[in-house]
């Protein structure tokens, strides 16, 4: 008999007695529930954090930042004036590998306008800024470049500060107002920025809404004399293009600077981060009673494999006489075990697809079972099975047929 | 015409524990295709080893054996397993039959264990096997809805499947009452008239009378 006839007689006649293991199947189906539950919460954070990333402009973009000096600064250290605007527009001019440059200035200045005032953020940058953090007006426009080169004294609001300012966002438009004791006038407001982790997280991106922007020449013009850099943030042409494209910016900033005292990563890395710590926990804690209740639900299968093989030690002694193979006796057992646990992976399936919905409806979490979590689920339980179902089947195969009909 | 069985010098020693015991102690047996055989012998007497290496069960510690002329005594797992599907058929004193499999999977197992055989085919020869043997109304029945003397005979139909050269009975009557006993006797005589090849491993005179001729075994050889 071949090996696909024995696995055929294996499955022809397991399903006549699941019964019998109803209690290892309940061990399957908890454990993959439990597992497929798990991965798609996971899968479903993972994309959701990619969305964040996606939203905030974080996918192809590489940061720029001051590298720390040394305790003992060299000459050319010393000598190198860091991140200026200069660099900013260096690299704007040169950098074909680019599709936006984004330096920025931030400050804490006092917001007046009538007798609202209040201290917040002000941001001194480019029209590239919006581009690269992927924001656009509600009313009225973003910076231009029109306003860079003239040094225009106009800000762009972000939704809340206009909202809070002049009673409604919209209405803020074209009105006027003091920023560190400096007239500006409102050109646009920025829409209203969201983003939930969780139903029980605030608003993510608030922070966004909470700030004005000014042209970074006019912050330089009115504020500071000097053009040094908080921030300089580049994008990339493509995805493909980020290597390229932060040693073209490495080969520039080292031109202007004649030291490396600068650092240039890409971004993402640790975005959204911290907002993920409870469901990591979360998850983790599933995992591990998935992989407990499966491992848990194999030994309750090997052992009623065990139980079943001795119980029909007199049976597969018959078999043997009829002319089963020892191999044929082997197929026989594992796929019996292999039919018990590949029905538990699948209820099991069914079980995860319909907790990972409650769970999701009732958190407000994103989660999918995609077809991979499914495939992978299925996988598991069959390896559980197999694992489970070897030694029994070694078992039955070795069993001499006059011993084992003798038995019992 | 040669012997179907040809057995020469048979010997069988087992390990229990630190003692070896000989069931066989240099057995010749020589049976010819189409004869009924008894083998008779009180309990422990090896009459039951004889019947294991006759029927390919299990291997002579020694002693040659040519089942159809050919030399089995070398053979070992898979290729042994393929002379016992071909060659011999058993009947059990216990019956034996799957209980989860209806009494034609259950006669159909052998040649599934052929292998080659399609489903229907299998169900065809097991259905003309019972209906030969009288179980035509029983056929989707379980072996628990069917009586003992019933069982047996569907245990028959089974060991006769696969047109083996033997039908091998260790004991067929032991479980059952005189009347079934007698029924199953009777199955074993007309086979016998149709020309198989028959040999019953027994320790009851009654059965033994049956036969045309018997080989007794007492202390592992043929006295």
């Amino acid at each position: 008999m071949s090996l696909f006839e024995s696995i055929l007689t294996g499955l022809d006649e397991a399903r006549r007695h699941l019964g019998q293991t109803a209690l290892a199947l309940l061990g399957i189906i908890l454990g993959t529930g439990s597992i497929v539950t798990v991965l798609a919460l996971f899968g479903g954070q993972a994309a959701h954090s990619q969305e964040f990333l996606n939203e905030v402009g974080g996918v192809g973009t590489l940061i720029v930042s001051n590298r720390d000096l040394p305790i003992q600064p060299s000459a050319r250290e010393l000598r190198s004036e860091r991140l200026t605007y200069r660099d900013a527009i260096l690299l704007k001019a040169r950098a074909g590998s680019l599709s936006a440059v984004s330096p920025g200035w931030v400050s804490q200045l006092t917001y007046t306008a009538g007798n609202n005032h209040f201290d917040g953020q002000v941001i001194g940058t480019v029209p590239d800024y919006a581009m690269i953090n992927k924001i656009k007006p509600l009313v009225g426009r973003y910076l231009t470049e029109y306003d860079v080169s003239r040094q225009a004294r106009v800000v762009v609001m972000g939704w809340k500060y206009a909202d809070s300012l002049f009673g409604d966002a919209k209405a803020a438009l074209g009105r006027n107002l003091q920023l560190g004791g400096k007239q500006f006038t409102v050109v646009g407001v920025m829409t209203r920025e969201e983003f939930y982790f969780a139903s029980w997280e605030g608003n993510a991106l608030e922070y966004r809404n909470e700030r004005a922007y000014i042209p970074i020449s006019t912050a330089v013009a009115q504020f500071t004399g000097t053009d040094p850099l908080d921030f300089l943030t580049l994008k990339a042409t493509s995805i493909s293009a980020i290597p390229a494209a932060q040693a073209e910016a490495q080969r520039l900033l080292y031109y202007r600077h004649g030291v490396e005292d600068f650092d240039i990563r890409p971004s993402g890395a640790g975005a959204g981060g911290q907002s993920g710590q409870f469901l990591l926990l979360f998850n983790f804690i599933f995992l591990v009673v998935g992989v407990v209740s499966l491992f848990t639900g194999g030994i309750v299968i090997a052992n009623i494999l065990l139980a079943s093989v001795v119980e029909r030690v007199r049976e597969f002694g018959t078999r043997m006489a009829l002319g089963a193979t020892a191999g044929g006796v082997f197929a026989h057992v594992l796929t019996e075990a292999l039919l018990v646990t590949l029905i538990g992976g699948l209820l099991g399936l069914g079980l995860g697809t319909a907790l990972t919905g409650t769970v999701a409806r009732i958190m407000a979490l994103p989660a999918v079972v995609s077809p991979t979590i499914a495939l992978l689920s299925i996988t598991t339980s069959a390896v559980v099975g197999i694992v489970a179902g070897v030694y029994p089947a070694i078992r039955a195969s070795r069993l001499s047929p006059v011993e084992a009909l003798r038995y019992g | 015409m040669p012997g179907l069985i040809q057995a020469k010098a048979l010997t069988k020693t087992y390990r229990l524990g630190r003692v070896d015991v000989q069931a066989l102690r240099g057995v010749d047996v020589e049976i010819k295709a189409g004869e009924f055989v008894a083998i008779v012998g009180p309990s422990g007497s090896g009459k039951s080893t004889l019947m294991h290496i006759l029927g390919c069960l299990d291997t002579a510690s020694s002693g040659s054996y040519h089942l159809e002329g050919e030399d089995v005594s070398g053979l070992r797992g898979k290729r042994l397993a393929g002379v016992r599907n071909r060659k011999v058929g058993f009947v059990f004193q216990t019956f034996n039959l799957m209980p989860r499999l209806s009494i034609e999977e259950n006669v159909g197992l052998p040649l599934k264990y052929r292998g080659g055989i399609g489903r229907g085919e299998r169900k065809r020869r097991a259905l003309a096997r019972l209906e030969g043997l009288g179980l035509g109304h029983r056929i989707g029945h379980r072996p628990d809805e069917l009586s003992g003397g019933e069982r047996q005979r569907v245990a028959i139909a089974r060991a006769l499947v696969g047109e083996p050269a033997i039908l091998m009975a260790d004991e067929p009557t032991g479980n059952l009452d005189s009347r079934s006993g007698t029924e199953v006797l009777e199955t074993f005589e007309t086979l016998h008239r149709s020309g198989h090849t028959i040999i019953i491993v027994t320790h009851d005179p009654n059965v033994a009378a049956r036969a045309e001729r018997t080989i007794s075994i007492a202390d592992g050889q043929v006295v």
